[in-house]
């Protein structure tokens, strides 16, 4: 889990999207690969060769090969057919807790920058109790109050990532804030209100997408570690930690296929996400 | 209203900043008084730091005074006041045109977009805010062209045309224009003072006009009030204010001026003259 530090990662990725130049066979073949995760993830019933669920114990471990592409895991099903299947729920799990993380980061910070005084001092201690919290830690105590699975996990670290967005808008707020057009638009009798939805944060979204294309590859990762720990999905869903998590036993059997697949899918999608998404970050905020 | 009723009275406004532990308190605007008569224009002059734009900045509300009461029309400009009717009722009374016309414009907005959200906002329907918005880009000589542009893409000159476009939008009895020239060339200037007269002739608009050039306020505005260290130190029309300056201050703004008989070994003088009396 490694809620608790974005910005270095952010930093650090900026850095090395900015040395590798504009353009690149690099970026192309993350992007094409994204793009193809995505479209597969959609048409999963259609793209995998076999149901990701049927078990067939005369064939357990077989290693790639014609009938198996990527092989099978302990229970003979298709490993290809559970990462094409464990796409959906593995994207889709930090899409939807980047979204309430930014709901409600992206109300707080603005809130925080627009009000400033104690509405201001207040969010900043709750941010810090927030982020000093270990992020596992937090997520853990939610699950151990309110159940494992999917849907908690999600709201969990939907909550952790909270105040990392919430410190970053408030950041990026109080700059916009202090440009001239937000007072003309004061000045011309705009409430504060319809200031910040109308003018404030769409000005500031350029910034805010670049900042979450860059969460989502933590975001993918922290909801596979959950998972991984027997916190997130549970049997018999292949999202791709709980996938890792069943590889083991392969593993210690020497069979490296069950778990290597799942590890890989999580590994490059995060980094090609990363790849595009600085770039898509830098385009966005340089058109600014 | 009466007709005699000034279009914006200032008595006794003061400003003065905090500037930490054991400092003391910089008083930025000091005890300053003026009226404007409707249609009426009236320069503020003074160095920088002066407190001009303080005092603009009081005059729309985004700055509260410590001291003084803002009356416009007669009628006092609260302090807080809550609710949609006042702020736009504030909104119709004063408007500001912001010192850097590029970043006071909303850069997601094209020029059309951006008069159209202000005409709105004050109760116009879409066609009555589509139509108006030509025509006020007409009255500061934007075109078609121009209207589809957003800021970036226009040159200064006509970003402070849709400044100033954006202000009168809201249809304010008195405009503000802090250093509204001042980032622009000669002639780009001598063009924006010209639509700034006609503008005051066609809508009867009561300007306030701050800027540090002595010479751009002579020519626009009936009076100056000049400025130094937050007090007004004189006050008068500006032709008798810019020919006989009585405060030595004045003087020396005057006197700096370029012109007909413009004695460069003159301001050097009267800058000596006026720092020597400063000093008692
Ligand atoms: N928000 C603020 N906090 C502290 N001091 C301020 C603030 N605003 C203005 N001042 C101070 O008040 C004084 C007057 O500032 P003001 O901006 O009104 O000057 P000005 O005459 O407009 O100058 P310029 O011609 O450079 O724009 C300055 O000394 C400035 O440092
Ligand atoms: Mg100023």
């Amino acid at each position: 889990m490694t809620a608790q530090t974005p910005t270095s990662a952010v930093t650090a990725n900026t850095t090395r999207a900015g040395a590798r130049g504009s353009g690149g066979v690099v970026l192309w073949t993350s992007a094409g690969f994204l793009v193809t995760v995505v479209l597969a993830a959609v048409f999963a019933p259609l793209v995998a060769p076999a149901d990701p669920n049927a078990i067939d114990f005369g064939d357990i471990w077989a290693p790639p090969g014609a009938d198996h592409w990527l092989g099978t895991d302990q229970m003979g099903r298709d490993l290809l057919s559970r990462v094409v299947h464990g796409a959906r729920e593995s994207l889709l799990g930090p899409l939807l807790l980047l979204l309430l993380a930014s709901v409600l980061g992206v109300a707080m910070g603005t809130l925080a920058a627009w009000r400033r005084g104690w509405v201001d001092v207040l969010l900043a201690r709750v941010t810090d109790v927030m982020y000093a919290f270990p992020g596992l830690l937090f997520v853990v105590l939610v699950i151990a109050v309110f159940g494992s699975g999917m849907t908690t996990a999600v709201v969990a670290l939907g909550l952790a990532f909270t105040p990392i967005i919430a410190k970053f808008t408030r950041s990026v707020a109080l700059a916009e804030c202090a440009k001239p057009y937000i007072d003309a638009y004061r000045v011309q009798g705009v409430s504060g209100l319809v200031i910040c939805l109308r003018y404030l944060i769409p000005n500031m979204a350029p910034a805010l997408l670049g900042y979450l294309v860059v969460l989502f590859g933590e975001g993918l990762m922290s909801l596979a570690t959950l998972s991984f720990l027997g916190f997130g999905a549970q049997p018999p869903s292949s999202e791709w930690g709980l996938m890792v998590q069943e590889g083991q036993s392969a593993l210690i059997q020497g069979v490296l296929w069950p778990a290597l697949v799942p590890g890989a899918a999580i590994a490059l999608v995060v980094v090609a996400f990363n790849i595009v998404g600085v770039r898509v970050a830098d385009r966005l905020n340089s058109r600014r | 209203m009466t007709p005699k009723e000034p279009a914006l009275s200032v008595s006794g406004l003061r400003r003065a900043f905090p500037m930490g532990r054991g400092l003391p308190e910089l008083v930025a605007v000091d005890d300053v008084s003026f009226e404007l008569a409707p249609g009426g224009s009236l320069g503020v002059v003074g160095e920088s730091g002066s407190g001009k734009s303080t005092v603009a900045r009081m005059l729309v509300g985004l700055e509260r005074a410590d001291a003084g009461e803002i009356r416009v029309a007669g009628r006092a400009r609260g302090v807080r006041e809550r609710g949609r009717a006042a702020r736009l009722r504030r909104a119709r009374e004063v408007q500001l045109v912001f010192q850097n016309p590029l970043e006071s414009l909303d850069r997601r907005l094209t020029a059309a977009q951006c008069l159209c959200h202000v005409l709105r906002l004050h109760g116009a329907d879409r066609a009555g805010a589509d139509r108006r918005a030509l025509e006020l880009l007409e009255q500061v000589g934007l075109g078609a062209r121009e209207a589809e542009a957003r800021p970036h893409r226009l040159s200064g000159g006509q970003r402070q045309r849709l400044a100033i476009a954006r202000a009168l939008a809201a249809d304010p009895s008195v405009l503000v224009l802090d250093e509204a020239v001042s980032a622009l060339d000669v002639s780009v200037q001598a063009q924006i003072l010209r639509l700034l007269s006609r503008i005051r002739e066609e809508s009867g608009v009561s300007l306030v006009f701050v800027s540090h050039d002595l010479a751009v306020v002579g020519q626009v505005t009936d009076e100056v009030l000049v400025m130094y260290r937050g007090r007004a130190v004189e006050h008068g029309p500006t032709r008798r204010v810019l020919r006989e300056p009585e405060h030595p201050y004045t003087r020396m703004l005057a006197s700096s001026v370029p012109g007909p008989g413009w004695d460069p070994a003159e301001v050097v003088r009267l800058r000596a003259e006026f720092a020597a009396a400063s000093e008692v």
